[in-house]
């Protein structure tokens, strides 16, 4: 290039289209995003914090506890679920249908040949009908073509829809981590090392107060062999007064305090633990659905 | 060429070298010892539970941050103002300037670490730095540019070599990212959720990968054909890789799995294998530059540069990797990424950046350097430990995604699955550390003697008998 | 004047130069073809820029497709809510009516007729006038109180009316309830007691 000017017009162009691409377009996106509702119960998502949980969220942040732990789930797939719910008029019908499916499934995978014979016992006209799964993590086009067949032959069938991957199997969370997750969060703390586990989920999966405070006075207390430091700092050891503190932590031998004294949270400790119990990523939405599970409702077994 | 004009030139930037490379020097020392001590706490969790201080999320942020901004960044912009001086042919235009600006820029620096280490950052990260502090990075960074533009304006060659293009859009990238971040993010206003993540994982890969590989790109364009002895190849070849990592590089900063919608990482995966492209020419400039020179380099800068570089290639082809989803469902969060991190700033911009410094500093000193075998031990510390750091980091990091892939397995046991390499890298940080050693004894006795140079000359100069002119009768 | 010691022979080296050798073709035509595939890519998985697409999902016909639509418990939850919110002040959240104020729904022989025309009528026109509820008579009014929910919505509380409290009767859907809007037209009139008792199922 010939001189200094057409050197700052080509980094110009090429920054400029980045900043378009990746500032300017995901602030019009994603920076006017409102509330969503949430699938099957009309609530809307996420619900601002309140409180402590929100002072917790900066002592997350002064604590970098971000450097460790991450707060997003990840997905890899779907499978479906296919759920009888209802033998209608002619069960023999729907139970014929129902033996077609499942014979064409099992036929390529044989190990699944004895849940389909456990399948055949529990519909079999002498025991009183619940609902049973018929296919267990298909694809849609199977679930798909299986609830048609059996609903063609008067039977009632659910599809469920299950998020798969490997967090999810492992129980860190129920679906994927979206933008909706972390609309009220400032600063967002997304995380990039999974040192620890996930914490997206942690308040329906942990949700212990009191667990929480010993986990972070003394990780290995309840966690063997626990790579986290312990984080003293947030706690205060007093002297016990007339009575114990109510707040004073149930600590094991190896980690309590010397006799006559006690342990007692900080607020800050207080504030951190209300922030992780209020950590929950399990509302069904629109862009990232499954079925959660069933409402009950007075209806009597048909 | 007029030798002593050549002296000159270098004679001018004598000053603000000097200020940029000494606090640059200690941050780099201070950075890898913080390392060191975020890297000890997985040896034993509670060892340093006294000192919240310590703590692994205080210490691996303030040491990221002092190895990046308190070290590469002034020590890039002292390389930059050196070879814009050299390849003008002209002092250094306002010398005064950069001399200020680096003082700024070491105590923005130092308030930084200092507000990460007791838990006031901002949570962001790159970006841990408090509002004051970012302030000061950017006004300092403002000032050393206009010096380094005003040098580059007054230039007698007026084709431009491919160094200048590298540097000069180096020199308009940290401003705009910098302040776009933070104002987007670190401001009173921050923008609304997800969006923070985004803009962050932008400025992160501008910031780390396009900005230390334009500027460490630029520096060995300029280095390498004139140690090799040899001219670079190409012109063009050097004008293509210079578009098409540009074009292609500043894309490619969001993660695979992000909580975001799927046309943000889809579109960095398509960046990232159009990347594959400069890395090609790259590897090309390279080999005809550098193979087949009649030059040994003794553990010399030859050797850091070519080093260097290599380490970009390599850091170049693991960001590419990362955003191959089928391999990031594997590598991502783990140590992999930030084996690539670590390679891409110690292993390649730090190597490179100090081959520079020990190329220009005797010629900007006017004196040799005081510990020249320093040298030579210091390039082998620093390939040996960015070797066992990297490797043992990348090792450990697909270990541990391999073993997350596993349902049953907690996160206990991934992360055992990992520790023995995580334990082999703080042995390669530690021989990082010590290299970082020899070269601040380098840099800090060079200085002190030329300081005491200095106070001698001013003091003869005193001492001398003033010249009275003759009183005729 | 300074005794320092200085480069022994302190040589003027060259700048560098460039050669100016040119780029070959190929490095054109792999960036192009690269710039083809990563386009292929950007289709299959980039969801085309729509807010709402996640991955593992491709597109946002994909994800439509793919939201749970599975019959009754969906619907229920959902009406739930809705009825508590719309009806349940009135007709009690446990379905048994409040004297003088509206009928039980619980056993209610309107919200248990086999066909689900009638049913829908209710909330969509309102009822004035007289009608025989299990055996006793109301004569209140009601106001179109389904009028302003979507079809969705309004088939949920049907469809949970239906099933709770010992009801046990199919789903009403949503387009059950858009049919019977449009039978009923722009202007709808609260119907009459007598009419109502008239009105096939």
């Amino acid at each position: 290039m010939k001189n200094g000017f057409s050197v700052f017009i080509a980094a110009f162009i090429a920054l400029g289209a980045s900043w378009c691409g990746f500032v300017l377009a995901p602030l019009l996106q994603l920076g006017t995003a409102k509330q969503t509702a949430v699938l099957v119960s009309g609530d809307t998502y996420p619900i601002q914090r309140t409180g402590d949980a929100t002072l917790g969220l900066q002592v997350y942040r002064a604590n970098d506890c971000a450097a460790c732990h991450t707060e997003q789930i990840q997905q890899s797939g779907v499978a479906f679920d296919v759920v009888l719910t209802g033998l209608g008029k002619n069960p023999m019908a729907v139970r014929s249908a129902i033996q077609e499916t499942c014979e064409l499934i099992y036929k390529d995978n044989p190990k699944d040949k004895n849940l389909y014979d456990m399948l055949v016992e529990h519909l079999s006209p002498e025991q009183p009908f619940s609902p049973a799964t018929i296919l267990n993590s298909v694809t849609k086009t199977i679930a798909d073509s299986a609830s048609d067949k059996i609903t063609a032959a008067g039977g009632k069938v659910e599809t469920h829809l299950i998020p798969t991957g490997a967090d999810i199997s492992r129980g860190w969370g129920v679906r994927r981590s979206v933008a909706a997750d972390f609309l009220y969060d400032s600063p967002v703390q997304l995380g990039s090392q999974r040192i620890g586990p996930d914490l997206a989920d942690v308040g329906a999966r942990l949700g212990n107060a009191n667990w929480q405070l010993l986990h972070l006075y003394a990780p290995q207390s309840v966690v063997k062999n626990s790579a986290m430091p312990p984080f003293r700092f947030l706690f205060e050891i007093k002297k016990i007064d007339d009575a114990p503190s109510p707040e004073a932590l149930n600590l094991p031998k190896e980690f309590a305090p010397p006799a006559g004294c006690e342990v007692v949270p900080k607020p800050e400790a207080k504030q951190l633990v209300a922030y992780l119990l209020s950590l929950r990523a399990d509302a069904p939405l629109y862009e990232a659905p499954f079925t959660p599970a069933q409402v009950s409702t007075n209806a009597p077994a048909k | 060429m007029n030798e002593i004009s050549q002296q000159k030139i270098d004679a001018s930037c004598r000053v603000p070298l000097l200020a940029l490379f000494g606090g640059a020097t200690l941050w780099l020392v201070v950075g890898l010892a913080l390392s060191v001590v975020a890297s000890l706490t997985f040896h034993k969790p509670d060892m340093f539970a006294c000192c919240p201080f310590l703590t692994y999320g205080h210490a691996q942020p303030a040491a990221n941050d002092a190895i990046l901004y308190g070290f590469c960044i002034p020590a890039a912009l002292g390389v930059m103002l050196w070879i814009f001086a050299r390849l003008s042919e002209t002092e250094l235009v306002l010398p005064l300037v950069p001399i200020v600006a680096a003082n700024i820029w070491h105590l923005g620096v130092f308030i930084g670490i200092v507000a990460i280490l007791i838990g006031d950052s901002t949570g962001f990260v790159w970006l841990e730095f408090p509002r004051g502090s970012s302030v000061l990075l950017f006004a300092a960074f403002l000032l050393i540019a206009i010096s380094a533009v005003a040098t580059f304006g007054q230039r007698k060659e007026r084709e431009l070599y491919p160094s200048h293009w590298f540097l000069l859009a180096a020199l308009l990238w940290f401003p705009w990212i910098y302040s776009t971040a933070n104002l987007l993010l670190a401001s009173g206003h921050p923008v609304r959720g997800v969006t923070q993540a985004v803009i962050g994982w932008w400025f992160a890969d501008n910031l780390i990968f396009v900005w230390l590989a334009l500027v460490g790109l630029g520096t060995a364009f300029y280095l390498l054909p004139k140690l090799a002895g040899r001219p670079l190849h190409s012109r063009f070849y050097a004008l293509f890789a210079f578009w098409t990592l540009m074009i292609f590089g500043t894309w490619c900063g969001i993660p695979q799995g992000a909580p975001v919608p799927a046309w943000l990482p889809a579109l960095t995966s398509v960046a990232s294998s159009l990347l594959i492209v400069p890395l090609i020419a790259i590897a090309i400039i390279f080999c005809k530059t550098v193979c087949g020179a009649n030059v040994t380099c003794k553990g010399g800068p030859f050797c850091y540069i070519k080093f260097g570089t290599v380490a970009f290639l390599l850091s170049g082809l693991m960001l590419i990797s990362s955003a191959c989803p089928h391999f990031s469902r594997i590598a991502e969060f783990t140590w992999f990424e930030q084996a690539q991190t670590q390679l891409q700033i110690l292993g390649f911009f730090a190597i490179v950046i100090c081959g520079a410094i020990y190329e220009l500093l005797p010629r900007v000193m006017g004196f040799g350097l005081p510990f020249p075998k320093f040298v030579r031990w210091q390039h082998w510390l620093f390939m040996l430990g960015i070797i066992l750091l990297v490797v043992s980091l990348a090792v450990g990091g697909i270990k541990q995604g391999l073993a997350a892939l596993v349902p049953k397995n907690s996160s206990n046991d991934i992360l055992e699955a990992s520790l023995p390499f995580l334990r082999a890298s703080t042995l390669g940080l530690l021989f990082l550390l010590l290299g970082s050693l020899l070269f601040a004894a380098n840099i800090f006795v060079m200085t002190f003697k030329w300081k005491l140079a200095l106070i001698k000359s001013v003091i003869a100069y005193i001492k001398s008998p003033l010249e009275t002119a003759e009183v005729k009768p | 004047m300074s005794d320092d010691p200085k480069i022994s022979n302190p040589q003027p080296d060259a700048e560098p130069t460039a050669t100016r050798s040119t780029v070959p073709m190929w490095i054109f035509s792999l960036t192009l073809v690269l710039i083809y595939l990563g386009a292929v890519y950007f289709d299959h998985h980039g969801g085309w820029f729509d807010a709402k697409v996640y991955g593992p999902y491709a597109s946002a016909d994909q994800l439509d497709s793919y939201q749970p639509k599975s019959g009754a418990a969906a619907a229920i939850a959902r009406g739930k809510k809705l009825y508590e919110m719309n009806c349940g002040i009135c007709h009690g959240v446990d379905g048994l009516g409040k004297p003088n104020i509206a009928p039980p729904l619980a056993g209610s022989e309107w919200v248990k007729a086999k066909g689900v025309q009638r049913l829908t009528h209710i909330p969509l026109t309102g009822v004035s006038g007289s009608i025989m509820v299990e055996n006793q008579p109301w004569n209140l009014s009601m106001a179109a109180m389904g009028a302003a929910l979507p079809d969705a919505d309004l088939a949920a509380v049907l469809t949970y009316i239906r099933a709770s409290w010992g009801n046990g009767m199919g789903e009403v859907t949503a387009d059950d309830v858009k049919a019977v809007r449009a039978a009923i037209g722009a202007h709808p009139q609260p119907m009459i007691g007598d009419q109502m008792m008239k009105m096939p199922e």
